[in-house]
């Protein structure tokens, strides 16, 4: 005999337009541990509820229909299963993704999702100085397909953009998905417009992400936008220099530990946003500084200052070597 | 009204090569899909697709393969034109963008599959259909197409001998529309889930071959059903033959390696029908574990080469049957598959009603015959997908305006509705698992007359309750409940074909094992089965298998 568990469910419920506010409904099952929150979510549809509202298709974490916020994080219904979760919380909470509007229950409006996605031009771009050969598959080796790293295996689930604080922050910005697939075309040798992403890409676009790797935690298929996101920041400072704001204040801080081995916050700023950036900036630098003056000096140079630049040449040699 | 030269209904790979091919054409062309693209199941392909593109390989050997795999029920002409257009068809699609696999010297890496006589499964590491599936939809993104997301087919409209139009259901607003087409494609997909012992997506529901044939389209060779030897107990989930190519071994209750019976040589390693035939027998004859399933054996093989040459089935035994395949046995047993059946068309995914065309696994050329090999169905998506696309383009480039009537809306609707009002009655998901297990249960691997005697008359019983059917969600929005109710009553259409078609041909070839009939019987059966619907039941044809340069020899492997 299969050793069950009791299991309790909170699923939210919300029908826009009809019901005034969302609301929680618990279920009760006995289940294997091992069972999905899919399948149990497809028992209370076919046993108890068959009004609940919910995607899926493939049941095996390949379709990406089914992302959901489970227990407060954004994940695949499929791919998780009762027991740890139980194990961790006690209970299962299941809520909609975030990031996207609530169409019904647990069924978002991706719509921003894909609009994003389409932001990045996601298509191959012909390169006119390299056509292709006619009859014939471009040679690609192992290591340029080594260099998409796991980008390919996205599904286009959404949990990394339900999980994205920064999306949550700033609209304008693709989230991680639209990136990592941004990531996947720059670094295709098919591709003739590598220069012409990035640049169009910079305003806006990648330096909003926070590197909280919250993406990176929620993704199913480790596909680590955020790594890719980190990537695409590099390729970006190579293809135009340090102009954007963003890429600014990466350098700058590089710079700012190399050296004291601390940040020297106000230098950081003016690097960043040069003086008239700066300036617009000081009403707000006053109000902190009337809290916080040390920072009116300069950090002192740490005691391991050594040892950092030592991290930096590190670095530095191992770029050199690939 | 909404109105489009090309209408494509399912943008799985097939769907969305046809709309390419038909928008390349100059045609306004709309795709209808009950799913977003990216979420069709075409996605779930791991292992490749084949092409005799090597220097070592040639194209004459695909052909030969593919009519001595079909048992000789494949159409030779199509299987000469399908071989023929893969080396180009996967070309076009590693230009599309499709990141394949590649060799030291930067060739497309292929791999060995059952059935061929070279390695000839072009891949891109386990997820195939996914890199094809995105590929063909970034570079569809690049021609003006309208895409009604969300939205299931109901109904074809065919008037004056041709198809005019679809009603469709619109998912999120919960209404059902209309849209006129100068041609439609159907391309949507597998009908695996006339099954619950199946590999395919819960979304498989033949949809497309149960409206066409209502519309009067016919069926073809729908009781050719593959099963595949190792489908995850429970949930079904494929679990590919790399885990015993990998050194594996099947086993019953008592701990036998069973197969050193069945195929002394090869054991584990026999082609797909033969194994799903040692299983059904082992399980049939009470050597099965409790709840009919045997055991694969991984662990000999050690943790190190189980983590890292076979990571997706442990990460499938791991996340779906809470199994570790490096301390324990995986529970398996066969599921189905893949249709060899479907739509009745020609190489030019013509059907049997003008104006209509199908490719992909909802049609029938016939290329797979009584049995497809691995890796030629993503290829018949593109290749067929493609011919259907230009055809239809060139249909609706001459055709008349199609003419629908406000009726034809009603018409679809009016039964839904109805079904929505009841107060009590059967439950959709209910009658569906009903149809499954007597599938399951009585229409497997081996077929005998009495088992599908007893199918015929449960599928009787259920086809009175499916009057009955009702649906309790009212919200418009998403009702999932509304679309299940629709699948249901496909499932069940197709069910009836296929018992049909089995009861009635008295041999064993391919897929089709009938146990009062264990040979192969060309002199009356070297034949298609066509079905043609009638409100008392399917009513069968035979039509014939055409042939080129092969005869029929026993299929020996
Ligand atoms: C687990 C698994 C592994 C496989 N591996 C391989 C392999 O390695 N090599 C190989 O060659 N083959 C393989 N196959 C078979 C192959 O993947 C399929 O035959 C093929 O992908 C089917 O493609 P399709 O375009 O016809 O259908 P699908 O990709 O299933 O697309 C069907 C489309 O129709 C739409 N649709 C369905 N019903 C409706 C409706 N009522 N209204 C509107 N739209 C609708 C869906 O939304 C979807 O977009 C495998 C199959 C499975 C199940
Ligand atoms: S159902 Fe397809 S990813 Fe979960």
């Amino acid at each position: 005999m299969v050793e069950t568990v009791h299991a309790t469910f909170q699923v939210y419920r919300f029908t826009p337009g009809v019901d005034s506010s969302p609301r929680y409904v618990s279920y009760e099952f006995d289940l294997p541990p091992h069972t999905p929150v899919l399948s149990a979510l497809l028992k209370i549809r076919q046993e108890i509820d068959p009004t609940l509202a919910m995607r899926y298709s493939c049941r095996s974490s390949i379709c990406g229909s089914c992302a959901m916020v489970i227990n407060s994080k954004s994940r695949l219904a499929c791919q998780t299963q009762i027991g740890p979760e139980l194990a961790r919380h006690g209970r299962i909470v299941i809520d909609p993704m975030r990031n996207q509007p609530v169409a019904r229950d647990l069924i978002v409006d991706q719509k921003p999702f894909w609009h994003d996605y389409e932001r990045i031009d996601p298509h191959l771009i012909a390169d006119p100085a390299h056509p292709m050969p006619e009859g014939q598959p471009n040679p690609m080796t192992p290591e340029q397909v080594d260099r998409f790293y796991e980008t390919p295996r996205c599904i286009a689930c959404g949990a990394c953009y339900s999980a994205c604080p920064a999306k949550e922050a700033d609209p304008e910005f693709p989230g991680p998905m639209a990136l990592a697939k941004l990531y996947r075309f720059v670094v295709d040798p098919r591709d003739g417009a590598t220069r012409e992403r990035l640049l169009k890409i910079q305003p806006g676009g990648l330096w909003t992400c926070l590197r909280c790797h919250l993406c990176t935690a929620a993704c199913p298929k480790d596909v680590r936008p955020s790594e890719r996101i980190r990537d695409l920041k590099e390729l970006a400072i190579a293809a135009q220099g340090v102009t954007e704001a963003g890429s600014r204040h990466a350098v700058a801080f590089k710079e700012n530990i190399y050296e004291r081995g601390l940040l020297n916050e106000g230098k950081l700023a003016r690097q960043t946003l040069g003086l008239a950036g700066t300036a617009a900036q000081l009403p707000q630098a006053m109000r902190i500084l009337r809290k916080k003056p040390e920072l009116l000096k300069s950090p002192p140079k740490i005691e391991g200052l050594a040892e950092v630049r030592k991290i930096y040449e590190m670095l530095e040699d191992e770029e050199r070597s690939g | 009204m909404r109105r489009h030269d090309v209408v494509v209904v399912g943008a799985g790979l097939a769907g969305q090569r046809a709309a390419l091919a038909a928008a390349q054409a100059g045609r306004d062309v709309a795709i209808v899909s009950k799913l977003h693209p990216l979420r069709s199941h075409s996605g779930a392909a791991q292992g490749g697709i084949n092409a005799a593109v090597g220097a070592e390989d040639s194209v004459d050997t695909h052909i030969y393969d593919t009519v001595k795999g079909s048992d000789y029920l494949g159409d030779q002409d199509a299987i000469e034109f399908f071989c023929r257009e893969a080396g180009s068809i996967v070309v076009e699609m590693e230009h599309f963008g499709t990141i394949f696999s590649r060799g030291a010297d930067g060739s497309l890496a292929r791999r060995a599959f059952g059935g061929a006589g070279f390695p000839r499964t072009i891949y891109a590491a386990d997820r195939t259909g996914l890199a094809l599936l995105q590929a063909i939809y970034e570079h569809l993104g690049t021609e003006t197409i309208t895409v009604y997301e969300e939205w299931d087919l109901v109904q074809l409209i065919v008037r004056d001998g041709r198809a005019q139009g679809i009603v469709a259901f619109d998912r999120k607003h919960g209404t059902f529309e209309e849209i006129a087409a100068r041609a439609i494609v159907i391309a949507t997909g597998p009908a695996g889930r006339v099954y619950s012992r199946t590999t395919n997506a819960h979304s498989c529901t033949g949809d497309g071959l149960a409206i066409a044939y209502r519309a009067g389209a016919w069926l073809k060779d729908m009781e050719f059903v593959q099963f595949h030897p190792t489908a995850l107990l429970e949930s079904g989930i494929l679990i590919t033959e790399g885990a015993r190519g990998e050194g594996g071994i099947l086993k019953n209750v008592n701990g036998d390696r069973f197969m050193t019976k069945y195929a002394p040589h090869v054991m584990d390693l026999a082609s797909r029908d033969v194994v799903s035939r040692a299983i059904t027998t082992e399980i049939a004859e009470g050597r099965g574990f409790p709840g009919e399933y045997v055991h694969l054996e991984l662990m000999h093989l050690g943790k190190e080469k189980i983590e890292s040459r076979l990571q997706e089935i442990c990460d499938f035994s791991r996340n779906f049957a809470g199994v570790d395949p490096v301390n324990e046995p995986i529970p398996v047993r066969p599921g189905q598959h893949y249709m060899m059946g479907g739509i009745s068309t020609n190489i030019r995914g013509e059907t049997s009603i003008a104006g209509l065309y199908s490719a992909g696994e909802a049609a029938c050329v016939s290329i797979h015959g009584a049995n497809r090999l691995g890796g030629n169905s993503l290829l018949e998506t593109l290749v067929f997908g493609k011919q259907a696309g230009i055809a239809a383009a060139e249909y609706a480039l001459t055709a008349a305006l199609p003419s629908i009537t406000a009726d034809d809306l009603s018409a679809a609707e009016r039964p839904v509705r109805a079904m929505q009002a009841k107060k009590d009655g059967v439950e959709p998901l209910a009658l569906r698992s009903e149809i499954q297990s007597v599938m399951d249960r009585w229409v497997g691997i081996y077929r005998n007359p009495a088992d599908l005697g007893k199918a015929w008359d449960a599928l009787a019983d259920l086809r009175r309750r499916s009057s009955e059917l009702r649906i309790i969600d009212q919200t418009s929005s998403y009702s999932v409940n509304l679309g299940e109710a629709l699948e249901t009553q496909h499932i069940l259409d197709l069910a009836e074909v296929i018992v049909a078609g089995a009861i009635a041909r008295t041999e064993s070839r391919g897929a089709h094992a009938r146990v009062d009939f264990p040979k192969r019987d060309d002199a009356n059966w070297m034949k298609h089965t066509i079905a043609a619907f009638r409100p008392e039941g399917p009513q069968l044809s035979y039509a014939p298998v055409a042939y080129t340069r092969w005869d029929p020899k026993e299929r020996v492997y």
